[in-house]
């Protein structure tokens, strides 16, 4: 498997009138192997934007940003990312397993492993019985689903979540952040996941980074205390770490202003 | 709650149009009867209009109101000697070629001006412009300038719906949703995929539409033209009937090519729509 290392990255964004701004503060941090980091803070820190740039959808100004992968995965072309996005981005005009092919398409998946590969993880999101439904014919939170089960089905050494819940109602996002975490650590899949949502980060985030106002700095990176099997939102010690980790952000914001 | 992140700082945080139209599953109960029902409405509209007309020739000369049966055997004349399909033929023939012509230019510069904003500012003023000009205009121009040849015929329908063509196409590429590219950049989408599975899926119902209000207004051209000394063709005949004062032979020839119309709106256009839009969930079958 593999993680992500992120040394003293710089993103400058051009206002409109031109001059820059600041958007990444030499940010350095690494991911977790074998387990979810959360990206936490404040909505336009820059987080998605950290994302994009690991994607490749755009580039940094200075510093680096690397998958470091260990072992047997060392000589693959490109590193194999998986991406679940905000709106579930799904092509509304091709079936569920269509959808998952054309990832598998893109990343040059051998097609003899497909069938295989669409069984697996269609029934670990629990839609095994959709593969031929249209997008559209479901529920928001199933083509949440969808969208999970494509970041997966590549088997990408990191899978790149940016904030997949916040369009969801609450208890399908419940729902959702339960067969996730579950979902990652029978895989053992290593994630990053970006949230400004403090409870979703302490119940996800086996690391939890947390970033401050733009230009985003890290301000704080907390090692979560309870293994991902012990998360229960309505335990004591939960309570307590969830505590923590607002506390440290509502310093951030007091000294914002 | 919808939250707004990252507001204009990546391409990933531009809101996707359209992104939360979410629809549970199709009502499946009561939809047989209530198709049923909407078909014997739309049926029972047109045998209305046929009493009425059938009223209405009680009270008028059949030179002004003719019968309706008279009619009918008027257009299984022009049917049986063969008529019909010689003349609807060529009116048809001068329709898909002035549309080929128009498409032909229409749907790269749509796609250029989606693209670019220098070009679209460019050729915004005369697209606009030409949307305003009425089709009998072009028809007489285009009759001034290649005289009574077929190739005029061609050019006043591809001019006329040009525009129109232009329009949509032009749109559509500017709606295009930039976050699905995106996505497929991140999946490494090949340029030939992005095309194929991305791209073109979203302009097709932008196509479709383009060439429904393009046919409309291509008859409505390529009859003028006819009308203005051609020796064939739909609009000749409605012409000739009007020149004999025959309102039975006018009304024949209306209403079959009326038939033609409908037969390719909802038959030919209708379907291919269906079969390309399956993904989108409908509310009602039969409405549109």
């Amino acid at each position: 498997m593999a993680y992500v290392r992120i040394d003293e990255a710089v993103k400058y964004f051009s206002r409109e009138d031109g001059s820059p701004l600041l958007v990444l503060d030499s940010v350095s941090f690494d991911t977790k192997e074998y387990g979810i980091t959360a990206l936490l803070g404040p909505s336009g820190c820059g987080k998605s934007t950290l994302l994009n740039i690991i994607t490749g959808l755009e580039r940094l100004d200075h510093g680096t940003v690397e998958v470091v992968s260990g072992g047997e995965d060392g000589e693959r072309a490109h590193p194999q990312l998986g991406y679940v996005f905000q709106d579930p981005r799904l092509l509304n005009w091709k079936r569920v397993e269509d959808n998952l092919k054309f990832a598998l398409k893109g990343m040059e998946v051998p097609t003899d492993q497909w069938d295989e590969r669409l069984d697996k993880y269609l029934a670990l999101v629990g839609l095994e019985d959709f593969r031929k439904q249209y997008p559209l014919y479901l529920s928001g939170g199933m083509r949440q689903r969808v969208g999970l089960a494509r970041g997966l089905v590549i088997e990408p050494q990191v899978l790149l979540m940016d904030e997949p819940y916040s369009k969801l109602d609450q208890l399908t996002a419940r729902q959702l952040r339960e067969d996730t975490l579950e979902i990652c650590s029978r895989l053992k899949q290593t994630a990053l996941l970006v949230t400004h949502d403090v409870e979703e980060s302490a119940y996800m985030g086996d690391r939890i980074v947390i970033f401050s106002a733009r230009p985003a700095r890290i301000a704080a990176v907390y090692e979560n205390p309870l293994r991902s099997s012990e998360r229960d939102t309505d335990d004591m010690r939960f309570i307590e770490f969830k505590k923590q980790v607002l506390e440290t952000i509502l310093n951030l914001v007091k000294e914002e202003t | 709650m919808v939250k707004q992140e990252d507001l204009a700082l990546g391409p990933a945080a531009v809101a996707a149009p359209g992104a939360e139209t979410s629809r549970g599953p199709r009502k499946s109960g009561s939809i047989l009867t209530e198709t049923g029902w909407d078909v014997s409405l739309r049926v029972g509209s047109i045998v209305a209009l046929l009493f009425l007309w059938w009223v209405l020739s009680l009270f008028f000369p059949p030179t002004l109101v003719p019968k309706p049966w008279d009619t009918l055997a008027e257009v299984f004349l022009i049917i049986r000697t063969g008529e019909f399909f010689s003349d609807m033929g060529s009116t048809l023939w001068r329709v898909f070629v002035g549309f080929g012509f128009a498409m032909l230019v229409s749907t790269p510069l749509g796609i250029v001006m989606g693209s670019f904003r220098n070009l679209e500012s460019f050729f915004e003023p005369p697209v606009i412009l030409g949307l305003t000009m009425p089709g009998l205009i072009w028809a007489l121009l285009m009759i001034m300038f290649f005289g009574l040849t077929e190739f005029s015929a061609y050019t006043a329908v591809a001019v006329t719906i040009f525009p129109m063509l232009t329009i949509s196409i032009w749109q559509g590429t500017k709606s295009l949703d930039k976050d699905l590219i995106d996505m497929s950049t991140a999946f490494h989408a090949s340029v030939m995929s992005k095309l194929v599975d991305v791209i073109l899926p979203q302009l097709v119902s932008h196509l479709l539409a383009a060439i429904r209000y393009g046919l409309g207004l291509a008859w409505k051209v390529v009859v003028l033209v006819e009308m203005f000394g051609f020796s064939n063709g739909v609009g000749y005949r409605v012409m000739h009937g009007f020149d004999i004062f025959s309102m039975k032979a006018v009304l024949a020839w209306a209403i079959t090519f009326l038939i033609v119309m409908i037969f390719l709106e909802f038959g030919v256009i209708g379907v291919a729509e269906r079969s390309v839009t399956r993904w989108r969930p409908r509310v009602e079958a039969w409405r549109r």
